[in-house]
């Protein structure tokens, strides 16, 4: 206990013998974990969207207003048996009037003077979005379907929306793939930058290193001071971050949830949680993992 | 050249024995710790050299220690001699397992240390107390920071450090000294603080490499009747030294090297190298 105590005394004096480099290094650490905490916060929003857009990837089949109800019945039944299909309803006229009078603006229907232009639908929601094109191939070769597809266009009365969903994940990808990069760019930055600056302490401090060896230290006490010295960069580091991201999370995300009301712009608070510690934890594995190696170069016990 | 301490003493300048005075005086000042205290092993070896060898692959032809085999006893006191370059040094370094022999073995207090573990060095060095020409203290920390360090860093307790570093320090005469820094002592008063650290944890063995090196004479003997008195406690002594002076007077036992090679070892010996 005392030992750590030591530590703790000796890595703070440690910190005022370099202080350019070791506000270089805590900033550092800093701006690596503040870039993978807001990546993680991103990406989880964005998963949240997806993952809704996703939900909402469903085929609509129209139905001609003429259109036989014993082969509509057949053509649900067939669709119904279909691989990858959750759910299948039916939507009348009526109905489609009615839902679109909720979500639009009642002077259309106003204008439409009591005639319904809306055709009756047969909709299809899917446990697998992304099997979304063959499913709705298999229904424009269903043959009962073409017989009551709406004014005979079989590929104009099934619309789905593959583009936009192959768009959104796509740029996904590549907002993943980006990340990823810059992050593992930073980590080595922070960590070559940890590495230095405890190399720059074990220099500072050689003399002492030297007595301690001669009356006996043991290797953990002289490596001790470092190893701390590391994790406090580590930790101011991460606590910035953590403070950033925070701030971010109150001030601007209400905002931006604000102006994309259609899209769920939100995060959990237990998610944002487990990120906080994830970011940490890789804090302080950086801090450590940079000083030890630092020791193992320089301080050759 | 060859003359007891009573001899000399006859023809000594008015100057010179003046100083000797003072330093007997100074000797009488410091309290003798008590013997009961000490761990008595006499008759056991505390170092031991087999058939040693080292060779610097720097100068593969050159061994800087050839074929060196001897014992030291607990409680002796002695002194290695030899010329620059003769393997005092490594002899030295070698002990506190800086450096590894290349053949043969070393024991200290019957440990192996060609195959001790490298977790282990601490341990055998807070056995082993060093003092050097250079004193190697701390410039920005005072006398009793420096001392209280070497307790410090092995895990000691601030009670076992505030009780244990004044009474080092008023056994080395320093005690008035306590927070002067180490620029603003003597010579002889700096090499006193770090024969202070060296024996502040008891170690049952002493190992001086030059301690008087940069130290004027009369100093000097203030230095080895210190050591002296540090032997009578029962601490082994072994200093390495080019003093001739201080061997031939002391009459102790003296391990010369020359070389590399173990030229002489002697009981209450002297220098024996013409200058």
């Amino acid at each position: 206990m005392s030992s750590l105590f030591y530590f703790f005394k000796e890595s703070l004096t440690g910190f005022t013998r370099n202080l350019s480099t070791t506000l270089g290094s805590i900033i550092t650490i800093f701006l690596s974990l503040l870039i993978i905490g807001l990546f993680l916060v991103g990406g989880i929003i964005v998963n949240n969207i997806v993952s809704s857009v996703e939900n909402e990837v469903s085929i609509t089949a129209y139905v001609a207003d003429d259109a036989d109800q014993a082969k509509v019945d057949a053509v649900v039944e067939a669709v119904r048996s279909m691989d990858n299909v959750a759910s299948v309803g039916f939507t009348t006229k009526e109905q489609a009037l009615e839902n679109f009078q909720t979500s639009n603006n009642s002077d259309i229907i106003d204008s439409l003077d009591g005639t319904n232009p809306l055709p009756a639908s047969i909709d299809i929601e899917l446990s697998d979005p992304q099997q979304v094109e063959t499913v709705a191939q298999a229904i424009k070769d269903n043959a009962d379907y073409q017989a009551v597809a709406d004014e005979g266009d079989v590929e104009g009365s099934v619309s789905y929306g593959q583009q936009s969903i192959d768009r959104l994940f796509s740029m996904v990808n590549i907002i993943r793939y980006v990340g990823v990069a810059l992050v593992a760019l930073l980590i080595f930055i922070a960590f070559v930058f940890i590495n230095n600056t405890i190399r720059l302490a074990i220099l500072a401090r050689r003399k002492e290193i030297a007595i301690m060896r001669l009356v006996g230290a043991s290797n953990g006490f002289i490596r001790g001071p470092f190893l701390m010295e590391g994790a406090l960069h580590a930790i101011i580091g991460g606590a910035l971050a953590i403070l950033c991201i925070e701030l971010v999370r109150h001030f601007a995300l209400p905002q931006v949830s604000n102006a994309l009301v259609w899209l769920p712009v939100n995060v959990e608070f237990g998610t944002v949680l487990l990120i906080y510690a994830a970011l940490l934890v890789a804090g302080l594995f950086i801090g450590l993992l940079g000083s030890a190696l630092a020791m193992r170069r320089y301080l050759k016990v | 050249m060859r003359r007891g301490s009573h001899a000399a003493q006859q023809r000594l300048t008015p100057q010179q024995a003046a100083a000797r005075q003072a330093t007997a005086q100074l000797s009488q000042a410091l309290p003798t710790l008590d013997i009961d205290d000490m761990p008595q092993t006499m008759g056991t070896p505390v170092i031991t050299f087999d058939h040693v060898t080292k060779v610097y692959p720097a100068q593969p032809n050159k061994p800087a220690l050839n074929d060196i085999s001897l014992q030291i006893y607990a409680g002796e006191f002695v002194f290695l001699v030899g010329h620059s370059g003769s393997g005092k040094s490594t002899f030295i370094r070698m002990l506190i397992r800086e450096i590894k022999p290349t053949k043969g073995k070393i024991y200290v207090a019957d440990e192996d240390l060609s195959t001790m573990r490298n977790w282990r060095v601490p341990y055998l060095r807070r056995n082993i107390g060093c003092v050097f020409q250079d004193f190697k203290l701390l410039p920005n920390k005072t006398v009793f920071e420096n001392v209280a360090f070497a307790l410090e860093v092995i895990g000691k307790s601030r009670h076992v450090i505030k009780t244990q570093v004044p009474e080092v320090l008023r056994l080395v005469g320093l005690q008035d000294k306590l927070n002067k820094r180490p620029d603003q002592l003597s010579g002889g008063e700096q090499q006193r603080v770090s024969i202070a650290r060296a024996i502040v944890n008891r170690p049952p063995l002493l190992i001086c490499d030059e301690p008087t090196g940069n130290l004027d004479p009369q100093t000097s003997r203030g230095i080895m009747d210190l050591l002296e008195r540090i032997n009578r406690t029962g601490t082994t002594v072994l200093v390495a030294t080019h003093d001739r002076e201080m061997v031939d007077n002391m009459r102790r036992r003296v391990i010369a090297l020359d070389r590399g090679h173990l030229t002489r070892d002697q009981d209450r010996g002297v220098y024996g190298f013409d200058v």
